[in-house]
């Protein structure tokens, strides 16, 4: 706007003193807001530093045993990936294949119920999520498979399904009812089987804004805490076998849950914490950026 | 080798099928919260105290506890907001710059709630030596919603036609002025929109606040800002972990629904205030 500086009066607003209070509170704030992640960063790095640097921890090991110095963390990322693995496994199937009968369905009333029963969903806090799990999931999974405890790593892997699906279906149905009609009609007048314009047409073009909903979703699986932390049996030991998902296990999220305010501060044992809090910053970061990526690309042009 | 109409039949009924299950989990989790919730809700439950550890009397002094969290946060959270959204749309001219705010904004969005709690633990608990006190997690909850209300202020800010700015410049007002006069009334209902919504992610919220800022029993109205409050996601976090007791199962449902009709209330505010507050532009 400062072109048009044939106005003699505009001439005057450039010549104006530039830095005037509203320009200072906002650069201020703008400058604010813009530290507080590396604020949070710097401060995690900091507190971590002890744990990364000591070389008798054995934090590559399977052993969680504070008391005897022992503190590897690979039981919590192994229960954090199998938890998720789970999760996606039931939701984004699911929640992809029921997006398309939405998109598709030539119901405005259906539409309109499920897309509105999605937000109420989406809306509901997490820890009555973990109390759903609490009172039903875990119960119905210990006298389905007759466990002593309904504690375990499926009800978990179920109960973070059920949080991601109304995400999945939400995003993944704008992204296919934006494909472009015109896309279809012409498919349908080629003489192609619905399923082969959906396989063939809709979802290569709707393809990067659903697996940006599936990174979203699974950055939220990841640092989902409350939920989880109520249902997982809170057991730092790799399930054994390695695949049982009938066993109790920890993820990250739950250990810092229960035992952040259990260990003193400064302790060796609160630095390892917080290293573990760093990996799974580290990793959500990466998840919302790449899916931020996706979004923005135009997915006709990809 | 499926022919194709063999193949289309499999698909149409895969379809149904998970439409089926999706509308079953739906109908449960709605179903599961309003019928459980009912049973403990009632006027009394929502004005009495909490007694025998939540297992009796009612979420009094929980309510109070979330409703002061999110009023602090809602004052902390609108200044910075504005300015970072103001200063994204009004002053920044260089491209690369936008896009590097852009990104810690959306980073702050992507951090685990949890990394807040640890981080305010850190910083305000043991670095400041405040203690546990509700200040830190309102201050915990404003920077968690910080994006949310930056982003939808900027939104409607950059939705202002150029030529109200120009008309304004035009017309003799300084920056400022056009601002204060132009920008600001203009992009209200984002700014507006963005707070409930934020509010209404914040009051559900545990992780960032379990540690630093609430206490489980025997609180009442805070007396200074150096005391922890109760609130009603750790009450339910509390009460959902005694769930061998039928009583406190209960008191944790009523807690739940009501934790979720605020939550309802104030999207339902932001649905409103962006339908009324949205100057209508005849471009």
């Amino acid at each position: 706007m400062n072109q048009i500086s044939l106005n003699p009066r505009l001439r005057t607003d450039i010549t104006f003193p530039k830095w005037n209070g509203l320009k200072s509170y906002a650069v201020g704030s703008a400058l604010f807001s813009s530290t507080i992640i590396m604020l949070i960063l710097g401060t995690l790095l900091i507190q971590s530093h002890p744990a990364l640097f000591a070389s008798d921890l054995n934090l590559l090991s399977e052993v969680w045993d504070p008391a005897g110095g022992q503190y590897g963390i690979i039981p919590m990322i192994f229960g954090t990936l199998i938890i998720m693995s789970i999760a996606m496994i039931i939701a984004l199937p699911l929640g992809v294949l029921s997006a398309i009968y939405i998109a598709e369905t030539r119901s405005d009333r259906l539409k309109h119920i499920l897309k509105s029963s999605l937000e109420v969903l989406a809306g509901i806090p997490s820890i009555v999520y973990g109390l759903i799990g609490v009172a039903y999931l875990s119960i119905w999974v210990a006298e389905g498979f007759e466990l002593q405890t309904g504690r375990v790593i499926l009800t978990a892997g179920l109960l973070l399904a059920l949080m991601i699906l109304p995400t999945i279906m939400t995003l993944s149905e704008d992204a296919i009812s934006s494909v472009p009609r015109a896309y279809r009609e012409n498919a349908a007048s080629l003489g192609l089987y619905h399923y082969e314009i959906i396989k063939d047409i809709v979802l290569p073009a709707a393809k990067a804004d659903i697996a940006g909903a599936a990174l979203l979703a699974l950055g939220r699986a990841l640092g989902e805490t409350m939920a989880v932390m109520l249902v997982i049996g809170s057991l730092d030991r790799l399930p054994s076998p390695l695949f049982n998902v009938l066993a109790s296990s920890q993820t990250i999220t739950s250990k810092l849950g229960r035992e952040i305010a259990e260990s003193a501060f400064g302790s060796t044992h609160f630095s390892v914490l917080v290293l573990m809090s760093l990996i799974l910053v580290a990793f959500t970061l990466i998840l919302t950026i790449a899916a931020q990526k996706l979004f923005t690309k135009d997915p006709h042009n990809a | 080798m499926l022919s194709r109409t063999v193949k289309n039949t499999l698909f149409a009924s895969a379809l149904r099928i998970a439409l089926f299950i999706s509308l079953a989990i739906l109908i449960f989790l709605i179903g599961a919260i309003l019928l459980e919730g009912f049973k403990a809700l009632s006027p009394s439950f929502i004005v009495s105290e909490a007694r025998d550890f939540g297992a009796a009397g009612g979420i009094r002094y929980q309510l109070l506890g979330s409703l002061i969290l999110i009023i602090v946060a809602a004052v902390l959270v609108v200044p910075f907001a504005l300015g970072t959204a103001l200063y994204r749309s009004e002053y920044v001219t260089s491209e690369k710059l936008g896009r590097c705010i852009d990104l810690t904004i959306f980073s702050l969005n992507g951090i685990p709630s949890i990394t807040y709690g640890l981080f305010g633990l850190i910083v305000f608990v043991n670095i400041l030596g405040m203690g546990v006190s509700w200040l830190i997690g309102s201050i915990l909850l404003a920077i968690m919603i910080l994006p949310t209300v930056t982003v939808s202020t900027y939104q409607a800010m950059r939705a202002i036609p150029n030529i109200y700015r120009e008309s304004a410049l035009a017309l003799g007002l300084t920056r400022a002025e056009m601002v204060r006069k132009v920008i600001l009334p203009q992009s209200l209902h984002g700014l507006v929109t963005g707070l409930l919504i934020g509010l209404a992610r914040a009051i559900g919220e545990t992780a960032p606040i379990m540690f630093v800022a609430t206490a489980f029993s025997g609180v009442t109205w805070p007396q200074s800002i150096y005391e922890p409050v109760s609130t009603l996601p750790t009450h339910i976090l509390a009460l959902a972990q005694q769930a061998t007791n039928p009583d406190a199962l209960r008191n944790a449902w009523g807690a739940s629904l009501s934790l979720i009709i605020i939550v309802m209330i104030l999207s339902g505010l932001a649905f409103i205030a962006r339908r009324k507050l949205e100057p209508q532009r005849s471009m």
